[in-house]
């Protein structure tokens, strides 16, 4: 069973991970959300996504075109503004700034949990 | 890809759809319309990949989807074409009552002070708020020319509605649709 992420986390770094995403490819709702799951966000509900990819685009972060598909209606593709390539250029320094200080005081081995305080009499 | 579903599968699909589109009521028709073709493209391809119980499963709440939605379309708490009217209708009763007031308090003045006034009587108004006012009376009785509310009055009470029904938000939704349908011509 592949690992649970916290959701609160996931939220917080949704939106980067979506401009990155569609940084490498434009993309449509479902493949993005495949896209996630490939990397092992499988955790992430399809209805999370599509409202997020909706904020980016009303934030003129990404901006949407339709595409006919020969499978069946036409698709909304996604893919960053200019406003999207800043935005994720900020984020992605935030971020690995905010790791570079976070990771190694997480992964310090911390003392084991300490014994039980016995009861006064 | 859709061409594998089985009607079973899309009416499951459709239902979802449109239960989604009935927690959108606030949002523009045209966005509503946009949101559920996107929603109806992308569970068809889920379900062609993972079948449509899954898909389903995967989408979540609808409820709470479109409320994510809703406020990714107005960027906070929607606006409120309620809330405008709550606030103009009772303001501009309130400054309609107060010109009428102030007619009754002229003209009671004049009257006190003669009972058979006959003439032409002039009010100063108010800046900003009423215009000047000229009562004519003969023998007691007034008609008047004036004395109405100023247009400042009229944008003061305008802005005020847009500003606690937050109106400003119903327009970049237009503008957006509008470059939406512009692409896809």
């Amino acid at each position: 069973m592949p690992p649970t992420h916290d959701p609160q986390l996931l939220k917080g770094v949704l939106s980067l991970l979506l401009l990155r995403l569609l940084a490498d490819r434009e993309s449509y709702g479902y493949e993005v959300v495949q896209s996630l799951h490939q990397l092992g966000l499988s955790d992430i509900s399809d209805g999370t996504v599509y409202p997020a990819l909706a904020r980016l685009e009303r934030e003129s972060r990404v901006s949407a075109r339709l595409v006919s598909s020969s499978s069946g209606p036409a698709r909304k593709y996604y893919r960053p503004t200019k406003a999207g390539y800043a935005a994720l250029t900020d984020g992605v320094s935030a971020w690995l700034s905010l790791a570079d200080v976070v990771t190694p005081v997480l992964s310090r081995p911390y003392p084991p949990q300490p014994v039980q305080p016995t009861k006064e009499v | 890809m859709s061409g594998t579903l089985i009607w079973t599968d899309r009416l499951r699909i459709e239902r979802a759809v449109w239960t989604f589109n009935s927690y959108l009521q606030t949002l523009p028709m045209r966005s509503q319309t946009a949101k559920r073709r996107e929603l109806r493209v992308n569970l068809r391809a889920a379900s062609a990949d993972v079948g449509t119980k899954e898909a389903l499963r995967r989408l979540g709440n609808v409820r709470t989807m479109a409320a994510d939605y809703i406020i990714a379309e107005y960027g906070g708490p929607r606006p409120s074409w309620w809330a405008a009217i709550y606030v103009a209708l009772p303001a501009f009763v309130l400054m309609f009552w107060l010109s009428n007031a102030r007619i009754d308090a002229f003209k009671g003045g004049v009257i006190a002070a003669n009972p058979h006034a006959t003439g032409l009587f002039h009010w100063h108004g108010v800046a900003y708020v009423f215009t000047e006012a000229t009562f004519t009376f003969v023998n007691g009785k007034a008609t008047e020319v004036g004395g109405t509310l100023l247009p400042l009055v009229y944008v003061c009470i305008f802005g005020l509605a847009i500003l606690v029904g937050r109106l400003w938000r119903v327009l970049p939704t237009s503008r957006r649709q509008f470059a939406i349908d512009s692409d896809s011509e």
